[in-house]
């Protein structure tokens, strides 16, 4: 997992990524400079295969940057810029270049218009639309997944934030694409709701990460009743509790990642936004109790942190959708016996 | 932060053949098991059972070829371990030998030991126990006060070991005891071979658990001779002996499987006819299992690569009677139907069954406070 873009991408976002940061993009100020430094360094393009012009990272290790992303509290849409541009090449269409985002097309209508595609209706919770030059989208057009690439500028956007301050706007969509900027997918990726999904449990996996490492540390420095409360059974247990949800999220988040694009993936996504979805509850709740009122406030960091993690929990698909979902698919599946269902859910290698 | 880091098992884990060859035998063999057989998930016993897989090849499946093993590796070891679990095979009689018994004689034990018994295991002729806990003695292992005194030709034991699983039917011991003086607290102690079934001056007497059934054991040494090619490994270094068991110990998939048989009985029943509502438990139960064992199975591949994965084997046998002790409670909340013991209607039988085993999970092999702790020392908590 470890690799030359993996380091620098630690590197790049331990130096820049600050408290002050965070808190100026909760303030609204987009971190531009920041942006320009991870162009610089390729990481927008770590998904993209090599013949449309990638490095040739393997998958899950270019997805490994939405976890790192994560665990920085990054208040830019790089996991969506990675994920738009994969999806941008998988349909041929030209990469901008740009900060891109993604959108779950499921509220919008395409119909044919002579030589264009007409796209109308709304595109809810886009991470960072206004930030970004350009959203990426999955929608249907005669029963094939299309991806359309829609220029930021020529949209109607109405600013909405999530609960860590970050653009979550809405989006009006009534336009004609020519097809520089619409393609049908020539092979089925998931769509958009499970390609951010996958990107989404990653980075709470992450961000969990970070969380249990402030919380280890404020146990360790942290004295009442004359010793460090990290001595304590009680916090002792907490802890462990947390690590426990954060290893099984990062597992599940890196199983879904090592199946993307094969035919695995739609269970395993399900599987990994259902289960860190879950965590999430947990290893936020026991930080708080852990870190005692400090942590319940604006100047200690913790709440960048648990706050992304709760607010990831219901972008694309909550935690009860994906679980319904692969609840269905577990009771209607085919198989003899539910572990059947299980032992070929995670099986290895298949293509989509 | 590398305790939450699991690596994913190597290419290839999934051994598919070797599943559909374990599955074709099973659906044979236990075509007239009844679930709530199965729900004794791995504590049923069967000697004749152990012997069939063994004809299999399937017993001792890591050991070297010269010792009567097949060579495979620790991964393909797992695919007939948990197709075990998930159909309740009766596998405890060679359970804990294929486990850690006999890994243990081929790390540490003498030529002669390895000869004399490694083979035997692989049969699946030989059934062994642990003699670990004692009554003053449980969580805190260090406390052992069983006491092997030095004689000529061999050891004279005295003490007491309690919750032996099978010691009345088993071949061998692998006995935790004292054996000379430390400053250190973990110091002096060794683990000595016994041979049960010859072996004079030792009374083993029945402990019934609350559900009615036979596993435990008292077992007491009374002045009792062990030859002194009993002694397993180096004299004194039994505590990091123990220590490195428990990764083959703790993140195997008998940490999460052990209420497999109602989580089939559950989605018999509802497959019919789910709710949404139900449909989302389901859901919710099948990620945990789905993660559950992908982290078991990193374990496997650690273990393969000769690594020492105790504390991610800690996390997993955590996490994993969590969510095995939780399914009684998932079964009465999506379906409505009394548990009944020994009830013709297979789920109440095995729900009945499942909700009085449950409260061991996390007692055996470690209890919940032991592994949280080990835990916590893992993430650096001074």
């Amino acid at each position: 997992m470890e690799s030359m873009i993996f380091d620098m991408a630690e590197r790049l976002l331990r130096d820049h990524v600050t408290h002050r940061l965070r808190e100026d993009a909760a303030a609204g100020q987009c971190p531009d400079a920041l942006w320009t430094r991870i162009e610089e360094a390729g990481l927008h393009m770590a998904l993209v295969p090599e013949e449309a012009g990638g490095f040739g990272v393997p998958a899950a290790e270019a997805l490994g940057l939405a976890r790192i992303a994560g665990a920085h509290g990054l208040p830019l849409p790089l996991a969506e810029t990675l994920i738009a541009n994969a999806v941008l090449a998988r349909a041929g269409l030209t990469l901008p270049g740009g900060r891109l985002t993604i959108a779950e097309g499921a509220g919008l209508r395409l119909e044919r218009r002579g030589v264009a595609i007409h796209a109308s209706g709304q595109l809810t919770v886009v991470p960072f639309a206004r930030w970004a030059d350009r959203i990426v989208t999955i929608a249907a057009l005669d029963g094939t997944d299309h991806v359309l690439s829609l220029p930021v500028k020529d949209l109607t956007l109405t600013p909405g934030q999530d609960l860590a301050g970050m653009p979550r706007d809405e989006v009006a969509v009534d336009r004609d694409l020519t097809e520089a900027d619409a393609a049908a997918l020539p092979r089925s990726m998931g769509g958009m709701r499970g390609l951010g999904a996958l990107v989404r449990s990653l980075a709470t996996a992450g961000a969990m990460e970070t969380i249990l490492q402030m919380s280890v540390e404020y146990a360790n420095d942290r004295v009442q009743f004359g010793r460090p409360i990290g001595k304590f059974q009680a916090i002792q247990h907490s802890l462990a509790t947390m690590a426990g949800e954060t290893a099984a999220s990062r597992t599940a988040a890196e199983m879904a990642a090592d199946s993307y694009d094969t035919a695995a993936f739609a269970l395993t996504v399900a599987a990994a936004k259902s289960r860190a979805g879950e965590a999430a509850e947990t290893v936020g709740a026991l930080a708080h109790q852990i870190h005692g009122a400090i942590g319940y406030t604006q100047e200690h960091a913790l709440h960048h942190f648990t706050k992304r993690i709760w607010s990831w929990r219901d972008e694309f698909g909550t935690e009860l959708e994906w679980s319904t979902e692969l609840g269905r698919a577990a009771l209607s599946s085919p198989q003899d016996t539910f572990w059947q269902f299980i032992t070929d859910s995670t099986a290895q290698g298949a293509p989509a | 932060m590398t305790l939450t880091a699991f690596p994913p098992p190597p290419p290839g884990a999934d051994h598919d053949d070797l599943r559909q060859e374990v599955r074709a035998f099973l659906a044979e063999e236990l075509a007239d098991f009844p679930p709530e057989k199965r729900a004794k998930s791995w504590n049923g016993h069967s000697r004749d059972f152990s012997r069939k897989l063994a004809q299999r090849g399937w017993v001792g499946m890591t050991f070297p070829k010269e010792y009567g093993g097949h060579a495979r590796s620790a991964l393909e070891r797992y695919v007939v371990s948990e197709e075990l679990l998930a159909a309740g095979a009766p596998v405890i009689s060679h359970w804990i030998a294929d486990r850690q018994s006999g890994p243990l004689i081929l790390a540490k034990g003498t030529e002669e030991q390895k000869r004399a018994i490694v083979p035997r295991i692989a049969a699946g002729e030989l059934s062994f126990c642990i003699g670990m806990s004692e009554p003053d003695s449980g969580s805190d292992l260090a406390a052992t006060r069983t006491i092997a005194t030095e004689v000529e030709g061999g050891y004279r034991v005295n003490g007491t070991k309690v919750w032996t699983t099978y010691a009345h039917v088993a071949d061998y011991m692998i006995l935790f005891c004292r054996t000379g003086k430390s400053e250190d607290r973990h110091g002096g102690m060794s683990q000595l071979l016994v041979d049960l079934k010859t072996t004079k001056d030792i009374q083993i007497s029945p402990i019934i658990d609350m559900a009615g059934e036979h596993h435990f054991n008292q077992v007491i040494f009374d002045n009792t001779f062990l030859p002194a090619d009993a002694l397993l490994g180096e004299k004194g270094e039994g505590w990091s002996q123990v220590m490195s068991e428990l990764a083959f110990e703790r993140s195997g998939p008998e940490r999460f499987l052990s209420s497999f048989a109602l989580i089939e009985e559950m989605i018999r029943v509802l497959r019919q006819d789910a709710t949404e509502a139900q449909q989302a438990e389901i859901g919710r139960l099948a990620a945990h299992l789905m993660v559950l064992r992908q982290m078991s199975r990193s374990v496997a591949g650690m273990l393969n690569e000769g690594k020492n994965p105790a504390l991610q084997a800690a996390i997993v046998k955590d996490l994993g009677a969590l969510f095995e002790q939780d399914i009684p409670r998932l079964a009465r909340s999506l379906i409505s139907r009394p548990a009944v013991p020994g009830g013709r209607d297979s789920y109440a039988a095995v729900l009945a069954y499942t909700e009085l085993a449950v409260p061991s999970f996390s007692l055996r092999g470690g209890t919940r406070e032991i592994l949280r702790g080990i835990i916590a020392r893992g993430l650096g908590l001074r």
